[in-house]
């Protein structure tokens, strides 16, 4: 079906149909995939949550949860062997002496009550081999970090481990599910390059997982894009970004927030999934989102065929779109209406919204045996917010950002300083919208709430619950509906209601699009925008992500350790850092252009 | 490409792979929360389907059951075996319920006061719930129902007195872990009072836990009510009582094993099926949270 790579493929997947049962209902998650690995490459495979990419890597491993009653159709082999026929003693074989993994999360994913060393020498080698590789994937003073338990390492340095691990037994293929996402922008850099360090000295392949476009180009020598079970287009990684073949990959790109995204547009959003799925089964799984939708693609699914590119030289490149691709190329081109902004905010700006001087915060952890230093979470933060003002506050975890916002909310109490805050209040959006709205009660019960002490009457309140929901974009019926039936763009969109149904003074948002897909995020951040030009509210916008914070807000204020390091107008830090650590941040956003 | 489905194989993970959550589990257990309600429904309507008064002797003397007229025999005065141990199990069974109930109200109260307000309250309701917790429950018990009087009512005060501790502990700690979740703090952001907080914001999240902890309970109040029976803490002598009924014969093993073992195999199916459809609950309810 596709063209032969010239070496034998590290792994082997064709038609792949991987169906699996949730509660009785059984869904495709993979849907006739056909891909290979080729020695020493490293596959970046993206799509979004949902898309399939991760069962994927599961399948790969021969590691579907039996729980969810595993339908496999199709082959995939790894080191020549069937990973899903096989036998158990074969596959644990290929297990053994041909994979690694490296999970998203390494605290769950490494042993708690083991010494990483053992860890790492369990199933190869002994310690002086546990020093070796701990030593290869970059960490400093091994030989003290084989006798500590991972609780005892920060994230960046856990990974590494599970890198060691992964490494440990010379693989042909590793598989990296999103190695990461849990980490600070600065960190991830690091770890993208030992990465590519250990295939170049390893010769291995490597299967990288990621919902980031931006991670993949800054590793992947090929990059395959999956969307619902289904590959959209599949090729080399610079070709895929600068020359995006598929509506899907297009969307994706454009949905991406990046520090050179048009400030005074409406941030670019993909249509979300409002079909239902047995419309979203026939024909091209995008075509319900599309916006280049023909009838075939709601009929046929297309097969992946060679793009026609200009150098023919690189590894083919693949797409699966009826559309010509010239249509594709000038859905890339189309631009965006300006974002609409808040008239002149003539208030009485003789009251700051927000004041917040010479703030301190102690955390004393409670210990038995130990008695734990205490942590200084703030040390001495003064910030003056204006009203109608939108400041973004950035920093990486740790930095004292969201304690910074918990005490302005009022749910901290400082150990020290004075905070004011204006009349109307504070309200918060946080970063888990699913969490914050509590599950048993519905909608229409968690926005009424905020209207009882109003003592508005049944008809206005209901009246204003729907013109709320109405202008947040979401239908009235949801609110006889209870959070977790909702998606997570929803449930943060019901959270932005909550918040605004009574215009607050001040807009606290703690990185209210940071679980979220790129086009939702860019759509909550669009919302967040219209709703403070409709109200005008203040925002105080909190984000680990420069590209996010430069369109969210008018000022910037980088912290970095409890206390703020730098602040000022957004376009003069972005263009000129003042400080250091602004610098790093700035260095560390992924951008498309590969480094190589 | 011919797409032909072909489920993994058990085996391979089995060993692994829990069978929790599947469909033929699932049956199982509403099958056993079935028998839970049918349990009561028996306890319900005792009176209206014991076919004779468990009091009057009316047949013949120790009976084998299979006896035309008396389907669980007769006792050594002629009363109808399977007409006590209907009485017995009403009885047993609603005083089981009223023990969890009062432990589940007054443990609740105590456990949601401690866990909402924190501090120093919580710390004097724990301690003094530890105080109860580590004295010897069924011996207190004992002890408060024989100073006030052999009989039911007396019984169940006294196992009531030591019974409630476990669940001020459960709800106290769910209650703490709810207070300190996301929701909680975003409802006080809105604006929501203190009462309705507590009763809209996190106790309706501490129901199920309560109500598998209570579920799995009753049990062993069904067993130490029929050991307290046994020994003569219940109802005095003509009142059918499964535990005093299996002491009372116990003379009879031998000669008449049926007597004193129906009314026991009654005690052992009771808590039985209080303990599995208890288990049954608690699977029902984490499949759906």
């Amino acid at each position: 079906m596709t063209a032969a790579t010239p070496v034998s493929p590290v792994a082997q997947v064709s038609g792949l149909t991987i169906t699996l049962s949730r509660r009785g209902t059984a869904t495709q998650v993979i849907r006739g995939l056909d891909l290979q690995i080729a020695p020493g490459e490293i596959l970046g495979l993206v799509g979004e949550s949902g898309s399939g990419k991760s069962v994927l890597g599961l399948a790969l491993l021969g590691l579907l949860p039996t729980r969810s009653q595993p339908m496999i159709a199709g082959s995939i082999q790894v080191a020549d062997t069937d990973m899903v026929r096989g036998s158990a003693a074969a596959i644990r074989a290929v297990l053994r002496h041909h994979l690694g993994v490296i999970f998203q999360d390494p605290m769950t994913s490494l042993n708690p009550t083991m010494r990483v060393g053992a860890q790492i020498s369990e199933v190869h080698g002994d310690e002086a081999e546990a020093i070796r590789l701990l030593s290869e994937v970059g960490v400093s003073d091994p030989e003290l970090r084989v006798r500590v338990f991972p609780h005892e390492l920060s994230g960046g340095l856990r990974q590494r481990v599970m890198a060691a691990i992964a490494v440990s037994g010379k693989p042909s293929l590793i598989i990296a599910d999103e190695p990461t996402t849990a980490l600070d922008v600065t960190v991830q850099a690091q770890l993208l390059d030992m990465l590519r360090d250990l295939r170049d000295e390893l010769g291995c392949s490597v299967l990288f997982i990621t919902h980031d476009l931006a991670v993949a180009a800054q590793i992947a020598d090929r990059i395959a894009v999956l969307y619902a079970g289904r590959l959209a287009e599949i090729g080399p990684a610079r070709d895929v970004l600068t020359r995006p073949t598929h509506p899907y990959t297009v969307g994706l790109l454009k949905s991406r927030l990046t520090l050179a995204t048009a400030r005074a547009e409406v941030l670019p959003t993909m249509r979300p999934e409002a079909a239902g799925v047995a419309l979203r089964l026939g024909g091209c799984p995008y075509h319900t989102r599309c916006p280049l939708v023909l009838d075939v693609c709601r009929a046929e699914v297309p097969e992946l065929t060679v793009a026609p590119l200009e150098n023919a030289d690189a590894a083919p490149h693949l797409r699966a779109c009826w559309r010509d691709l010239a249509d594709v190329r000038g859905l890339a081109a189309h631009h965006e209406p300006p974002v609409a902004q808040s008239p002149a905010l003539a208030r009485a700006a003789d009251q700051p919204a927000v004041e917040v001087t010479g703030l301190e915060v102690t955390f004393r952890p409670k210990s038995g045996a130990r008695r734990a230093a205490p942590v200084l979470a703030l040390k001495g933060v003064d910030l003056t917010v204006e009203p109608g003002e939108a400041v973004s506050i950035v920093g990486e975890s740790g930095s004292g950002k969201s304690t910074l916002l918990r005490v302005i909310a009022g749910i901290l109490a400082p150990t020290a300083g004075t905070v004011r805050v204006g009349e109307a209040g504070a309200q918060m959006v946080f970063q888990d919208a699913g969490s914050s709205l509590t599950p048993w009660l519905t909608v229409g019960e968690l926005l009424r709430e905020r209207l009882r002490p109003l003592k508005l009457g049944r008809a206005v309140t209901t009246t204003r619950i729907d013109n709320t929901l109405d202008r947040i974009g979401l239908p009235p019926e949801v609110a006889r509906v209870r959070p977790p039936e909702l998606s997570g763009g929803q449930r943060q969109r019901v959270a932005l209601a909550r918040a605004t149904i009574i215009a607050p003074a001040v807009l606290l948002c703690d990185e209210p699009t940071s679980a979220l897909d790129a086009s939702l995020a860019a759509t909550v951040l669009n919302l967040i925008r219209e709703l403070r030009a409709e109200l005008r509210m203040t925002v105080l916008f909190v984000t680990h992500d420069l590209a996010v914070a430069r369109l969210m807000g008018d000022r910037i204020v980088v912290m970095t350790r409890g206390t703020i390091v730098e602040t000022g107008a957004m376009a003069e830090v972005i263009a000129a850092p003042g400080h250091p650590y602004t610098r790093t941040l700035l260095a560390a956003v992924p951008e498309l252009e590969a480094r190589r | 490409m011919t797409i032909t489905d072909d489920p993994i194989l058990r085996r391979r993970f089995g060993r692994f792979g829990g069978g929790s959550g599947t469909g033929a589990s699932t049956s199982v257990n509403y099958a056993l929360v079935g028998l839970l309600v049918l349990v009561t429904l028996l306890a319900v309507f005792a009176r209206v389907l014991s076919p004779d008064d468990p009091i009057q002797p009316i047949g013949d003397l120790n009976a084998p059951p299979g006896s035309p007229d008396h389907l669980l025999g007769t006792d050594a005065i002629g009363r109808d075996l399977l007409s006590r141990t209907l009485w017995g199990i009403q009885t047993s069974w609603f005083a089981a319920l009223a023990v969890v109930a009062s432990g589940l109200f007054i443990g609740g109260l105590i456990g949601v006061v401690a866990g909402v307000s924190g501090g120093l309250i919580d710390s004097l309701l724990m301690r003094f719930t530890d105080l109860f917790l580590a004295l010897p429950g069924t011996l207190v018990a004992i002890a408060i129902a024989a100073s006030l009087g052999a009989n039911l009512t007396n019984t169940l005060i006294g196992i009531s007195v030591v019974w409630w501790p476990y669940y001020a502990r459960i709800v106290r700690g769910e209650v703490r872990s709810l207070a300190a979740r996301p929701h909680v703090e975003a409802a006080k952001l809105a604006g929501v009072g203190w009462f309705r907080l507590v009763f809209r914001h996190i106790l309706p999240g501490v129901v199920p836990t309560a109500i598998v902890a209570a579920s799995l309970d009753i049990g062993n109040v069904v067993l130490l009510l029929a050991g307290l029976s046994f020994i003569g803490l219940g109802q005095a002598e003509p009142a059918p009582e499964l535990g005093a009924d299996t002491a009372r014969a116990l003379d009879q093993l031998l000669a008449q094993w049926w007597v004193p073992v129906v009314p026991g195999i009654a005690v052992l199916l009771l808590s039985l099926i209080a303990n599995l459809g208890g288990d049954a609950i608690r699977t029902l309810l984490a499949g759906r949270r």
